[in-house]
């Protein structure tokens, strides 16, 4: 058997109970015996036929008559035919208008009465106009039929009676009693009803059975209250048992983006391994996005198709002097940095022209001129390309950059430094280095690794700063630069493929994604 | 990055053997080269090339002669350079650089090649090579533009010019009518893309024979007869354009070596220089400039952690088709004809290292003890997120980039703090987000299936026009929070900021915000602290949740968290 009793509601258990197999079980036996109201009754036989435990062996239709709050009233004080009968009777003749103002009926109520009586020859008018009945009359039979209909009715806990109970002459007269709808002023309401009889099935009996071998009586708390715990009442008594598999509702918790909370592990990774982090404006100037970076101000990746320009202002007002003058000069003709340069004419004007900063490298070039030596520095910042937007490709994205200054860093160093990185960031099974080109590097080198879900792919650029990048900028020391791709991996780590959904505003699909 | 497409025939033929894909892949790091696909069913390869200081390997010829030169370590040899000591037989054919074109694209010069048949392999080959050396190494023609032509129908000596745009006419490739130089630039194709470099100039360049047969009309369009080569034709002239002589005299250099590489007897042309530059009057083509380069043993062991011997340094060399000699802390290297690259002494090293194999350098972990550390925003920025995520609000992170429609006229407000983009590339993309609220509000707009009540927060940055900075913009780092519910308003955000400010240990005091238009009037306000408006709160105007298609009541928050630092 596979029903759990813990699961049974104590409305289940309770009609268990009361139930005998082989018997016909009615909503109006539920009420009768187990003071079920309507609702309960449907509730319980729903679940239990859905449980296999109830089968339907019949449908009947029925007249149900339930009593109003006017029937509830007259079954307490009398019908006002029965009242003014006993008032005539008890003293004697009087006019309607004084029946009706010392019983506090409305008049026509009264008049209506008074015709039943008059009908029924119980009472008749005198030549005063007044109602008079004779001694030895008697009530009509019909208005006793009705009186007792309503006392019936009254004591039954749902205040109803059914057409199939009464004989004939009692469902005339409370036929004629009855309204349907806006019954307020009748004493009974009439619904038409479908009554469905049930009895158990096979399941049913054995689950009854459990129960009662459970010792569930459907009387168990429910809940512990305060009230219950300071009086005590759980003492003695037992609480209702839950089956913890029940299923549960959906909660919508504050939570974190997951695409942050892995870019909060990226950075927390990187403070790990002594690197401080910087940021920067999202405006810069041609200066600081290339020259500062040694790229010649004709460089492809210069073009007005690869970087977005900033409408107004077009420029900004200076470039931070020495640093101008300095890169300046290296790009001319290399300066003091023992590079030949680019050997162009630099403009200065183009220098001023502002962007969009489109790679991380430039907030390494601004830390440079306030970096101590040795120094670790990286930052995941916001970039800005002029690319179609595309699954992997977004207008803007964060790019993870770095440097490393140091004495004594070297080739070796970086290889050092990224097989630390594809390790600890990227869990790497195997590191490959190849030959790289990044026009602010020399040597520049680009890691591979071979990644345990995602296999080979290239995990980020490298290189040692050209001494044309650091030199002008204040720094004599060599420069391990370095940058990440890790978006790669954070699709992974959320289970998605397409670049945009990091930054989709759908609440739902937000709320519901997880990391790995 | 230039990307190249050869057959596997004329590839595989100038390697001299077959390579599986797994062999290419292996060997081609060696050129900072990737294998970017091989069709094996059009036996085609395309190779993708990541140094753009390496034009020379922009080509089947040119990269396979780095991969065969690693391979043998045997530095090629070409004998048809001249050199400022030395001048090669020009053969009587000699090419004349008029002044008259100084003021339009100073300078052309050129070489002739004969001894080989041009086949369809070969005839894509020099296509290509002259495509990627004038689009990406040229600028799209701007400072090389280079044209191949019949020699056998070239009266030498060759002339260079400045001619009249619409008194000289010639009938362009690809066209059966004789066009003036200006009509071209109107009704050819060519013409409509390059025509810009000299549109605007007194004089256009010109190319023509001794004869005034028209070669081109340089940087546009070849002519219809002598520049149009065809498979079979076996004797050529290369000839490049452009404002720049070194620039022009690589690109001549790297075209002969390519071309002596596919087999062509290389004949030198002698060019005359009416104008002045610092190669002087008179160069014969190819020309040999490179100076030596140099680094020494010392910064060589410093740059890449090992100290190489003298033997490993000039094969590691030899392998980068670099002849090097050492003398005591000296390496000295002969710069590959085809190569101009080596700025700084670094760029050998790097060379170096290359030639060595980077397999051969062991990682070390670097032992300088570094504080580690988040930025103060960072910082600031955790504790914030803790708290909203605390009080139940969601987390989103949205572009930065966005349209006006979204990030002003939906929220009803002006542009004129925004920060537009002048080259957008689309409108989705056309401005910065000056505020977090219009995102939240997108959000909001897609998320109507999604249960109430909606709270969701980003922390984030924002950026607008700020006249006091020297950039005329302000990046602030920036706290939005958004609720909606069937029942919400004033005093739930109030209550969401007060909680938020009490955690912060904040004081502040509100103000009541007028002429918001984001906002329901008289159920927003200004938050002040220290004296300094650092955000506002509200119910969001109906009007603004109309526009972007929401039906939810709504309250907002917008705080400046650079302000609370």
């Amino acid at each position: 058997m596979g029903i759990d009793v813990k699961n049974l509601h104590p409305l289940e258990v309770r009609l268990l109970r009361f139930a005998e197999a082989g018997k016909d079980i009615t909503a109006q036996l539920l009420t009768d015996g187990l003071h079920y109201n309507i609702g309960q009754c449907n509730q319980s036989f729903s679940w239990l036929c859905g449980r296999g435990c109830l089968e339907e062996t019949g449908r009947q239709q029925k007249i149900v008559y339930e009593i109003t709050e006017t029937g509830r009233q007259q079954a307490e004080s009398g019908t006002p035919v029965e009242r003014i009968f006993l008032l005539l009777k008890a003293d004697g003749p009087h006019t309607l208008p004084q029946i009706a103002s010392r019983l506090g009926l409305e008049q026509a109520d009264v008049g209506s009465s008074f015709g039943q009586l008059l009908k029924a020859k119980a009472a008749s008018m005198n030549a005063e106009k007044q109602a008079c009945v004779a001694p030895d009359a008697v009530l009509p039979e019909e208005t006793q039929v009705l009186a007792s209909l309503l006392r019936a009715a009254a004591d039954r806990p749902d205040g109803c009676l059914v057409d199939l109970e009464l004989d004939e002459q009692q469902k005339r007269v409370i036929a004629a009693n009855a309204k349907k709808r806006g019954a307020a002023q009748s004493p009974f309401k009439s619904a038409e009803r479908e009554e469905i009889t049930y009895r158990l099935t096979e399941t049913g009996i054995q689950t009854r059975q459990a129960v009662i071998d459970s010792n569930i009586t459907g009387d168990e708390l429910a809940e512990l209250t305060p009230q219950i715990i300071a009086s005590g009442a759980w003492k003695t008594s037992s609480f209702r048992p839950y089956s913890v598999n029940a299923p549960v509702s959906r909660l919508v918790p504050g939570r974190l983006n997951p695409y942050g909370e892995y870019l909060q592990w990226v950075k927390d990774k990187l403070c790990a391994l002594g690197f401080e982090e910087f940021d920067g404006p999202l405006v810069e100037n041609e200066f600081w996005n290339g020259d500062a970076l040694f790229m010649p101000q004709f460089h492809s990746a210069r073009d007005i198709h690869d970087v977005y320009y900033v409408k107004e202002p077009r420029h900004c007002r200076e470039i931070e002097q020495p640093w101008l003058d300095n890169v300046a000069r290296t790009h001319e003709d290399g300066a003091d940095t023992g590079s030949r340069g680019w050997g162009y004419h630099f403009d200065h004007e183009f220098t001023r022209r502002q962007v969009l900063r489109s790679q991380g490298t430039v907030l390494s070039a601004h830390q440079l001129t306030k970096a101590r030596v040795p120094g670790k520095y990286f930052g995941i910042v916001r970039c800005f390309r002029y690319d179609e937007v595309n699954a992997t490709h977004g207008a803007d994205f964060y790019q993870t950059e770095g440097i490393v200054l140091g004495e004594d860093v070297n080739l070796r160093s970086l290889l050092g430094l990224l097989k630390m990185f594809a390790t600890e960031i990227a869990g790497a099974e195997e590191v490959k280095y190849v030959p790289g080109y990044f026009p602010f590097t020399e040597p520049s080198i680009e890691v591979h690794i071979k990644h345990p879900v995602l296999g080979w792919f290239e995990l980020g650029g490298s290189g040692i700063f050209r001494p044309e990048v650091t030199r002008p900028l204040g720094i004599d020391v060599p420069v391990l630069a370095w940058g990440l791709g890790i978006d790669r991996m954070a699709l992974m780590h959320l289970g998605l493929n397409d670049l945009r959904e990091l930054f989709s505003p759908n609440i739902d699909s937000v709320r519901t994604r997880r990391g790995n | 990055m230039p990307k190249i497409e050869t057959t596997e025939s004329l590839f595989f033929g100038l390697m001299g053997r077959t390579i599986d894909d797994a062999g290419l892949e292996a060997i081609l790091p060696r050129a900072k080269a990737e294998l970017d696909e091989h069709d094996a069913a059009q036996k085609v390869i395309k190779f993708e090339l990541n140094d753009t200081n390496r034009p020379d390997l922009w080509s089947a010829a040119g990269l396979a002669r780095q991969l065969k030169t690693y391979e043998s370590a045997q530095v090629p040899l070409y004998d048809f350079f001249s050199t400022p000591q030395c001048t090669m037989d020009n053969g009587g054919r000699t090419f004349i650089c008029h002044k008259e074109a100084a003021p339009v694209r100073a300078f052309s010069l050129g070489f002739a090649a004969s001894g080989c048949t041009v086949t369809e392999d070969i005839l894509l080959a020099l296509i290509q090579s002259q495509e990627k050396l004038c689009f990406n190494f040229g600028r799209k023609r701007r400072t090389i533009a280079m044209g191949i032509y019949r020699s056998d129908l070239i009266k030498f000596p060759v002339h260079y010019t400045g001619a009249d745009p619409d008194r000289t006419r010639f009938t362009p490739l690809g066209m059966t009518e004789e066009l003036s130089l200006r009509e071209i630039l109107k009704k050819h194709p060519k013409g409509q893309e390059y025509g810009y470099i000299v549109a605007d100039k007194p004089v256009y360049p010109y190319l023509c024979d001794d004869n005034g047969d028209t070669l081109s009309f340089p940087p546009v369009i070849n002519s219809a007869r002598i520049g149009a080569v065809e498979v079979g034709d076996s004797n050529l002239f290369v000839e490049m354009s452009g404002p720049e002589l070194k620039d022009l005299i690589l690109c001549a250099s790297i075209m002969a070596c390519d071309m002596a590489d596919l087999g062509f007897e290389i004949l030198p042309v002698k060019v005359i220089f009416e104008t002045p530059n610092p190669f002087g009057s008179e160069l014969t083509i190819p020309y040999y400039y490179q100076k030596p380069a140099f680094c020494t043993k010392s910064k060589l062991a410093r740059v890449s952690g090992l100290a190489l011997s003298d033997e490993q340094i000039v094969k590691a060399l030899a392998r980068m088709g670099v002849h090097a000699v050492t003398d005591s802390d000296n390496v000295y290297a002969t710069v590959p004809e085809y190569r101009d690259d080596f700025l700084h002494e670094v760029d050998l090293i790097e060379d170096v290292i290359i030639g060595h194999g980077l397999e051969n350098f062991t990682p070390v972990m670097n032992l300088d003890f570094t504080i580690g550390r988040l930025s103060p925003a960072e910082e600031l920025s955790r504790k914030v997120k803790d708290i909203m995520v605390g009080l139940g609000f969601q987390e989103m992170m949205y572009n930065y980039l966005g349209s006006k429609k979204e990030y002003c006229d939906r929220m009803n407000i002006s542009d004129e703090k925004a920060i537009h983009i002048a080259n957008p590339m689309s409108e989705n993309y056309e401005m910065v987000r000056p505020s977090i609220l219009p995102c939240l509000l997108e959000s909001e707009s897609v998320s109507g299936h999604a249960v109430y009540p909606h709270c969701i927060f980003e922390v984030g940055k924002v950026a607008y026009l700020c006249p006091e900075d020297n950039s005329g913009t302000v990046t602030r780092n920036s706290l939005g929070f958004f609720a909606s519910d069937s029942r919400i308003g004033f005093n739930q955000v109030s209550s969401y900021e007060n909680t938020l400010m009490y955690f912060l240990r904040k004081e502040y005091t509100l103000q009541a915000l007028e002429n918001d238009p984001r906002f329901i009037e008289g159920r927003c306000a200004s938050i002040i602290c220290d004296g300094k408006t650092v955000g506002c709160f509200g119910e969001i105007n109906p009007a603004v949740l109309e526009n972007w298609g929401c039906s939810m009541p709504s309250i907002a928050c917008e705080i400046d968290l650079d302000a609370l630092l």
